[in-house]
Formats: structure tokens, sequence, C-alpha cells
């Protein structure tokens, strides 16, 4: 007979995932999925607006990375009125950069400590109703209270430049609406109100101090859980193949750092990349095509990103890139749990740009707008927290949107996070007569690693509200169990 | 008026895309029309982690958020005694308790703090309020106007 585990959701949120675990009478694991079992429909009701709403009405798709989808899509519409990214004026060009750093901050600092650390520091099979950012805050309060101020800062930048935390609005086709003061500027600089921008360097490099002690000590541990063979893709700077969240290259290396995608161009993604439907999901699995549905997925997300780069240009997030590569003798890194490492190096490049920014005299530029001659068509890539973000419009001669494409990040990492949660079913569950609360927590600990976003969701802390059930090979219900 | 220079602070919860799920916004918004300017007024699809740390600056919070339970008044008013922390699988679902209870716990701060919910009758994708959901706003503001506009009050009627 055969038995099903199902978890639902594995979040809740607008999106909700699933898991399902196949074994059989001897509790050995014949299949496991990751499935996404909402439908939004975004890319369809979209058409026939006028392409100028495609920033704001997209960003709606989710509450946690609304800046991401209002920057992805403001890049491609940004083509369809003729400006290409190097087009924009230099002061636009670096407030929605700092705008995405902003974001990318605040979203890693959640992730790591809301989310991730939990299970880091009470461990995977702690109990449950400690296991939550509650449970840090009462045994690890400084750290809590950084974690709270960092999110806040990142939250802070993003206020000031669309006006709000949540769903404001910034960039304009060809450029952004509006410059930013002096004395805005002031209040991440002099810390009266808030920690500095210094404050956020010197804390991320504390975290990293954390994690990098956290590596040493449970490396065996940590190098294993979830680690597999992928392909890695995302940006790189087009000037020196370095880090790159706002407008790069295309590339893409396989498990060992060959490159499969070699610096292509925005334009061109659609050349190169295919979507597979699947019955059982309603997320679509991208591959390059060259290679195939099954050699051709790739993660995506700061562990790929550390992985593709040739380096970063800021000091101190270079320095510990290295550390990073070097744990690995300078290889591709493959190791799952290595993402939450590579998360927070991400998060100091983004402070330490923050920083050059926040002193940069062109924020406070009135130049801001640029207009060329209009296409029909435009595709605005950007590194979302998460992972590379794809946007594609075509809009007609009356402006409106005859077609739209996303491939978000969550997408990319599909086939990853099902690689992850078969490790799992494969490593911890397999053959053992029991299922336990903490070999459940092991399945949500390997897809949180990817901190996916299924139209926002995945934000879970500590206890899930698991529902698993057993199935025999007749689909009759046998079990069901609740934590 | 900084936010910090008012002691008292409203924080409204919802979305008012959802019709009456904007019970929360609809009440800041007519505060804010009504120039009631002793109480700070944030808005929040939800409440968030950091939002322990907001309110650890007051004397006083209150959070207004719709209900769909019918109350016979059309709202029900009450202070949140003593607390402890709902635990919630999701960032997006964090109670009021929990917030309270990470002031607390991170900031040494336990702020006096009170719920009010609004009944609504209606929450799908649309915008504005139902007929119902402003009658009953209107009998909550009128409430909160008459009897609870200063944290004194409210600490004296309730005791």
């Amino acid at each position: 007979m055969l038995r099903k585990l199902v978890i639902d959701p594995v979040t809740r949120v607008e999106g909700h995932g699933k898991v399902t675990i196949h074994l059989d009478d001897d509790n050995h694991v014949k299949d496991a999925f990751f499935h996404i079992v909402e439908f939004r429909g975004f890319e369809r009701f979209i058409q026939g607006h006028p392409y100028w709403e495609a920033p704001v009405m997209v960003q709606r798709l989710c509450g946690i990375c609304p800046v991401s989808h209002h920057l992805a899509a403001a890049k491609a519409i940004d083509q369809i009125v003729g400006i290409d990214p190097e087009d924009l004026s230099v002061p636009a060009g670096k407030i929605r950069r700092l705008l995405h750093f902003g974001q990318v901050f605040q979203s890693h600092a959640l992730h790591f400590f809301y989310l991730a650390s939990p299970d880091l520091l009470f461990g995977f099979d702690s109990d449950p109703l400690k296991r939550n950012v509650v449970g840090v805050a009462a045994e690890y309060p400084e750290m809590a209270k950084k974690g709270i101020l960092m999110r806040k800062f990142g939250q802070e930048i993003i206020k000031l430049i669309t006006g709000k935390k949540i769903h404001g609005i910034a960039a304009t086709p060809g450029g952004v609406h509006k410059h930013i003061s002096a004395r805005e500027i002031s209040y991440f600089l002099d810390g009266k109100e808030i920690p500095t921008i210094d404050t956020m360097i010197e804390w991320t490099l504390e975290t990293l101090e954390f994690i990098k002690a956290y590596f040493e000590s449970n490396r065996g541990f940590l190098d294993s859980f979830a680690a597999y063979p992928s392909g890695h893709l995302g940006l790189v700077n087009k000037k020196n193949g370095y880090l790159e969240l706002y407008d790069g290259f295309l590339r893409a290396t396989d498990s060992e750092g060959t490159r499969t995608l070699n610096d292509v161009q925005n334009v061109e993604y659609a050349d190169y990349f295919y979507e597979r439907v699947e019955r059982w999901t309603y997320l679509k699995f991208p591959y390059l095509k060259h290679l195939g549905r099954e050699k051709g997925w790739n993660r995506v997300g700061p562990l790929a990103r550390i992985n593709i780069c040739d380096g970063i240009e800021t000091p101190l997030a270079e320095n510990e890139r290295k550390i990073f590569k070097n744990a690995t003798g300078g290889k591709t890194n493959n190791m799952t749990m290595h993402t939450h490492w590579a998360r927070l190096i991400e998060a100091l490049y983004c402070a330490e740009m923050m920083r050059n920014l926040l002193n940069d005299s062109d924020l406070l530029s009135s130049d801001l707008l640029r207009k060329g001659e209009r296409r029909n068509r435009g595709v605005g890539i950007i590194e979302a927290p998460r992972g590379t973000l794809i946007h594609e419009y075509e809009v007609d001669d009356k402006d409106r949107i005859t077609r739209c494409n996303l491939i978000v990040s969550t997408t990319h990492n599909n086939e990853p996070m099902n690689q992850a949660v078969r490790w799992v079913a494969n490593h911890v569950m397999d053959g053992k007569p029991e299922i336990t609360e903490g070999m459940f927590n092991q399945v949500e600990v390997a897809i949180r690693a990817y901190d996916p976003c299924l139209s926002c969701a995945t934000h879970a802390m500590g206890q899930m509200p698991l529902e698993i059930s057993l199935y025999d090979s007749a689909g009759e219900l046998i079990e069901t169990r609740q934590r | 008026m900084s936010l910090e220079s008012r002691r008292k602070l409203i924080v409204g919860i919802g979305n008012p895309g959802r019709q009456d799920d904007g019970l929360g916004w609809a009440f800041l918004d007519s505060l804010g029309d009504s120039g009631s300017g002793e109480f700070a007024l944030e808005y929040r699809y939800q409440l968030q982690i950091e939002d322990a740390e907001l309110i650890s600056r007051f004397e006083t919070v209150v959070f207004v958020d719709a209900d769909r339970f019918t109350h016979p008044d059309g709202f029900e008013f009450s202070r949140i005694g003593s607390t402890r922390a709902v635990y919630s699988f999701s960032s997006h679902v964090l109670a009021p308790e929990t917030v309270i209870e990470l002031a607390r716990t991170l900031y040494r701060r336990s702020p006096d703090c009170f719920i009010l919910t609004i009944s609504g009758s209606s929450f799908d994708l649309e915008i504005g309020l139902t007929e119902s959901g402003r009658i009953n706003l209107d009998k909550a503001l009128g409430f909160f106007r008459n009897e609870m506009s200063r944290a004194s009050e409210i600490a004296h009627t309730l005791g």
C-alpha cells in the first residue's frame, strides 16, 4: 500500500504551497513534490491596460517585494518610451538603485532575523513553541532588536523614495517622479532618529561573524543538508561581471562553474528560456532551452548570485565573498544552507551601496526624466531579493498592453525547491516508522532557505499549522495529523 | 508635531481594496479628516514585528480592525489586558498580543493597549465600504469621539 504525506499549507497568505511525500509500505520514499496551488492571473488581467499602469499594478502581486516588481516593470516600460537602462538620467538611475538596495536589505534582514534564525538558534527539532521570533526575542534580545532596526532602516529608505513602505510609487516611464532633499538624507546619516547607515554596516558585519562561527561549528551538517548539484543563474555587472542587482547581463553556470549562459542581453532572454507546465502545480518550470528540462534548471537568489559573479565592488562585502569562496576552495557552492550566509553578504553589499548613494550629491538633482523613440516591446530584469525577476510587455499603438510574461524568482527556484524537498524526504524520512514534527520542519527548513515568495508567502515564522494527511494507494484518507 | 511627541497611537489594520476589511483605515481617515491631532495614526495591511518598536514609544495604543463577527453595537472596544503572544505561522497574521509581548520583551515597555473591532459584512475584492460597514464605522467613531478621545479617560472609563 502506498502512503501519501501531505503538508498543506506550507504557508498561508494568498499563496499556498503544499508538499506531498509518497511512501510505500516499508516507509521508503517513492516520490516527493512541492506544489503551488494558487493562481493569480496577473499576466492575463493586465492586458488592455495602458502601459504606464504596469509598474503600479504589478507590484500588487506581493506585499513583501513590491519594490522588485515595481522596478522590473518600470525597466520594461522605460523601453516602451525608448529608454534603455543606460539612458536613464544619472540621478534617476541612482534613486532607483537606492530604492532597490533598501528593499533587498530589509528583505534579507526580515528573512534572516524573523524567519531563518529560529531554526538556526534553537535547532530544527526544537520545541515549535519556542522556535519562532518571540522565542528569539526572549533569548537573544539584542540580536532581535538589531534585526528589527535593520529591517526598519530598509523600509525607511523605501518610504523616503516611494512615499510608503508598501505599494508606494517612485518610477515613472523614463525616470522617477521626485528627487530627494538633503534634509531627507540627513535622517539616515545623523543618527538622531534611527541608527545610521554606518551602524547598519557594523551590525551586518556582526551578523556575518555570527553566521560564520555557526557554520564553522556545524559544518558537516550544514554542508550536506539539502545539498545537490544545480545550475546557478543571475545578473552580473555589464562592465566587470561583478555582483549586480539592478541591471546587468544574464549569466548562468552549471554545478561545476562552467558557463551555460554567457552574459546575455536582457531583451534576448526569451531566446534562451522555456517554461514547462506540470499538471500538479500552477508554478511553471523554467529552464535553458539548449540544456533541456532535465539539465537546464537553475537556482536563483543569493547563493546563485555569489556563485556566478566575478567579484563585489564594495570592499567589505568583497572580503566576505572571498571568505565564502574559500570555504569551497573556490569551487561553485551547491550547499543549500549556505544560502543564508550568501544572503548576509548581499545585505552587507546593499548597506555599503546605500552608504555610497546617501553621500552622493546626484540624489539631490532634479534631472529625473528621459524620453526616446516609442517601441512596442520592453523587457525588465532585476535581481529581486529571492532571485532573477523577469517582466516582459508588448504594447499596441494605442498604448494598451497586449501581452505580459512574468518569470518570478520563486518560479526559477521551483525545481530547486522540489529537489530540496526530495532530499529531505530521502535522507530524513525514508524508512522511518514515524514522521515527527521535527522531520516536517526539516522539509520547511529546506524550502525556507530559498525565501520563496509564493505570492508573498512562505514568510512563515516558527510553527506552521501543518495538516498531514495519509492516503492509501487508492486515494482514501487513512489518517490526518495536525500540530 | 512629530509622531513621538504624541503619546497616543492608533493603528488601523486592513485592506481597503477588500470592502469592509478597510474599516480600520476608514476609521483613521475619519479621525484625520476631523483634525484629531492628539493621536498619531499608522496604517497597516497587517501588523509587523517592527511594530513592537513603534508601540514601545507610546503610552496608549489603540488597534482598530474589521471583524467578521456581528457585534450587537456594530463594534466592540476592549482593553488588551494581560497578554500572551499568539503564535502564528505567518508574519502576515501577527496578533496585537504578539506585538505587545515583543515590546515588553525587547523594550521593557508596556503601553496601555486597546482593541476596537468594527463589524463588517463583506470582504470581496472591491474598493469601498458596504452600507452596513459604514453605519458600524459611524457608531464606532461616535463612541470613540465621545467617550475615548483622551487616554486618561480611556483608562478611567475601563478602570
